[in-house]
């Protein structure tokens, strides 16, 4: 019986375990394999059991709310899931690092997609997009060209997200 | 700076994995059913267990496909990541945009059939 309510994507990535462990991992500044997103805690360190989300460079919208469920740099870190402006419940996504021939094997794996949602169609569509992201983030410095267009236009548009998302309805 | 591609050994093995009619079909069975055990996907062949799991080692070697042991199963995933890769090595945000308008009026158009409806364990396009 197939499982649906699990995406798993995969990719090798030329660096260290820490400079990728790092980009997945790193606040106070955007990820930017992350769709250029700030990674907030309620307080400092990624500790099991922490409340965090995924906001807006600017701070004033909060895209994804989760808590931490595992970090152990740097081979794992894996958090809860919620889109702030879907009903859906939350799921998991896990990063797993691995030493390979040529860099670093990283695996992101997204469980409890809940089935036949908007979560579900979104997350779908971002694992390979964080990934190629963060490739190319750790080999060059900066994420393709198309990529830093779309985060620009982040920026600019972001007055058209739902009034649901704005942090201070998500209150850490 | 150019944006980091699979280097020419990945880009081999993605198309030598891709070269070859069951595997494509392999892949389409693993996105429509992402999870599926090794028998679930024998059952949509008549080439036997073990030339599928050779294709398989194929798609697992070109990252294709991700597989998982669970128990005494093993359970397989469609990684779309070369996929992505290969497209954007090709692809400019202006050809993006108009390739995809013409690939869609051409499935419009032919009315595309879906590639499992032919395959054996039924059709579930």
């Amino acid at each position: 019986m197939a499982d649906s309510k699990k995406a798993v994507f995969r990719i090798v990535v030329n660096g260290t375990m820490e400079a990728v462990f790092r980009e997945l991992t790193k606040t106070g500044e955007p990820q930017g394999a992350v769709f250029s997103s700030m990674l907030t805690l309620e307080a400092p360190g990624l500790v099991r059991g922490r409340r965090m989300q995924m906001r807006t460079v600017s701070g004033r919208h909060a895209i994804v709310v989760g808590e931490v469920v595992e970090h152990e740099p740097p081979a794992r870190f894996a958090h809860t899931h919620r889109f702030t402006q879907h009903d859906d419940p939350f799921c998991t996504v896990v990063y797993e690092l691995r030493k390979v021939d040529g860099g670093v094997e990283v695996t992101l794996t997204v469980e409890n997609i809940p089935a036949g949602t908007k979560t579900e169609t979104e997350m779908m569509r971002g694992g390979d997009f964080i990934l190629k992201n963060l490739k190319s983030i750790v080999e060059t410095g900066r994420p393709p060209l198309g990529t830093r267009l779309m985060y620009a236009m982040f920026g600019a548009l972001e007055f058209v997200l739902p009034a649901k998302t704005k942090s201070e309805h998500w209150p850490l | 700076m150019s944006p980091a591609p699979l280097k020419p050994d990945e880009m081999d093995a993605v198309f030598a994995a891709l070269a070859s009619e069951p595997r494509r079909r392999i892949l389409d069975i693993l996105k429509k059913e992402p999870g599926a055990n090794v028998g679930r996907v024998c059952e949509f062949f008549d080439i036997g267990r073990v030339a599928v799991m050779k294709h398989l080692a194929a798609l697992e070697h070109a990252n294709l496909v991700v597989s998982e042991k669970a128990g005494r199963e093993r359970r397989l995933w469609f990684n779309p990541v070369p996929i992505h890769m290969i497209y954007d090595r090709w692809t400019t945000e202006f050809s993006d945009y108009w390739a995809g308008r013409l690939a869609r009026m051409k499935y419009r158009l032919e009315n595309a059939p879906v590639p499992l409806a032919k395959a054996k364990g039924g059709a579930r396009g």
